[in-house]
């Protein structure tokens, strides 16, 4: 198996370097795309519009796509699990 | 050597899991694998894929992780040594070539296969896209290639793949249609993005 790194809590991004963590502090659960300058997780509004546009500029999928594709998968992520 | 810790034990048993859980779902599809079969093939009983993996798409979502670990590894290695284009393009076979089997049914199967999973597979594909892009942009500063749409960059390579690895069975003669064919569509591609 390769070695495994830690992925983020919010939106599942494997976190390999310290750059990739919250403040570069690879003790923080959160990494640098879904937290404020602070470390601070951002609203779920916030990391759903962030994973749609990733979805939609990596792949070229509708924004209706990427969007119902992002919340399949952020909804059993640590952060946003149970959020209704 | 045995593991020293009830954590270590959890590690490899879940590790066994995965591994056990890819080759079935390359032998007979992820559809067509029940998690029942994937604890019986390692002679496991259910409730011990249960605890790991309460439900089987979780089981399907670990194995794409497992791809995504070996390719970002694989992209790290290829950086260290070469940073073009043709080199990122190579690194992305030899992990499809890998795990082709497997990776061959899940992209049959991709539409069909619910909204987590399939999205577990897009972020992986969004990572492939990043890296390509990146490759391509260094090629175009230094006069190698021309520009090119992100999203167009990667459906056009992972297009002319996934053809390949879909009917395998028609382009290949042997097991690995990557081993085969990969070195033809790296250097296709490579004539596609030049100036």
């Amino acid at each position: 198996m390769a070695e495994k790194c830690p992925a983020c809590g919010s939106c599942g991004m494997p976190m390999e370097k310290p750059e990739d963590f919250a403040l570069g502090d690879v003790t923080r659960p959160y990494c640098r795309h879904c937290t404020d300058a602070r470390g601070e997780l951002l609203p779920f509004d916030k990391v759903l519009e962030t994973n749609v546009r990733f979805y939609v500029e990596s792949q070229g999928v509708t924004p209706a796509a990427a969007d119902a594709m992002a919340r399949a998968m952020l909804a059993d992520m640590p952060a946003w699990r149970g959020r209704h | 050597m045995q593991p020293a810790t009830r954590q270590e034990q959890k590690v490899v048993t879940r590790d066994r899991l995965v591994n056990a859980a890819m080759a079935l779902f390359a032998r007979n599809g992820i559809a067509g694998t029940t998690t029942a079969e994937v604890a019986k093939s390692v002679r496991m009983s259910h409730g011990v894929v249960f605890l790991h993996f309460p439900t089987r798409d979780e089981l399907v979502i670990a194995v794409i992780d497992e791809f995504g670990r070996r390719l970002s590894a694989e992209f790290r290695q290829a950086f260290e040594r070469d940073l073009g284009l043709r080199a990122v393009l190579q690194a992305h076979l030899r992990v499809l070539a890998e795990l082709e089997p497997f990776y061959a049914r899940l992209v049959t199967e991709a539409p069909m296969l619910p909204p987590k999973v399939r999205s577990t597979l897009m972020l992986l594909h969004a990572a492939v896209s990043y890296e390509l892009f990146q490759a391509l942009e260094r090629e175009r500063k230094a006069g190698r290639a021309r520009k090119i749409d992100r999203a167009l960059l990667f459906n056009t390579w992972i297009g002319l793949v996934h053809h390949y690895l879909v009917n395998r069975d028609l382009f290949a003669t042997g097991d690995s249609v990557i081993a085969e064919k990969g070195d033809s569509l790296v250097n296709h591609f490579m004539a596609l993005v030049k100036p």
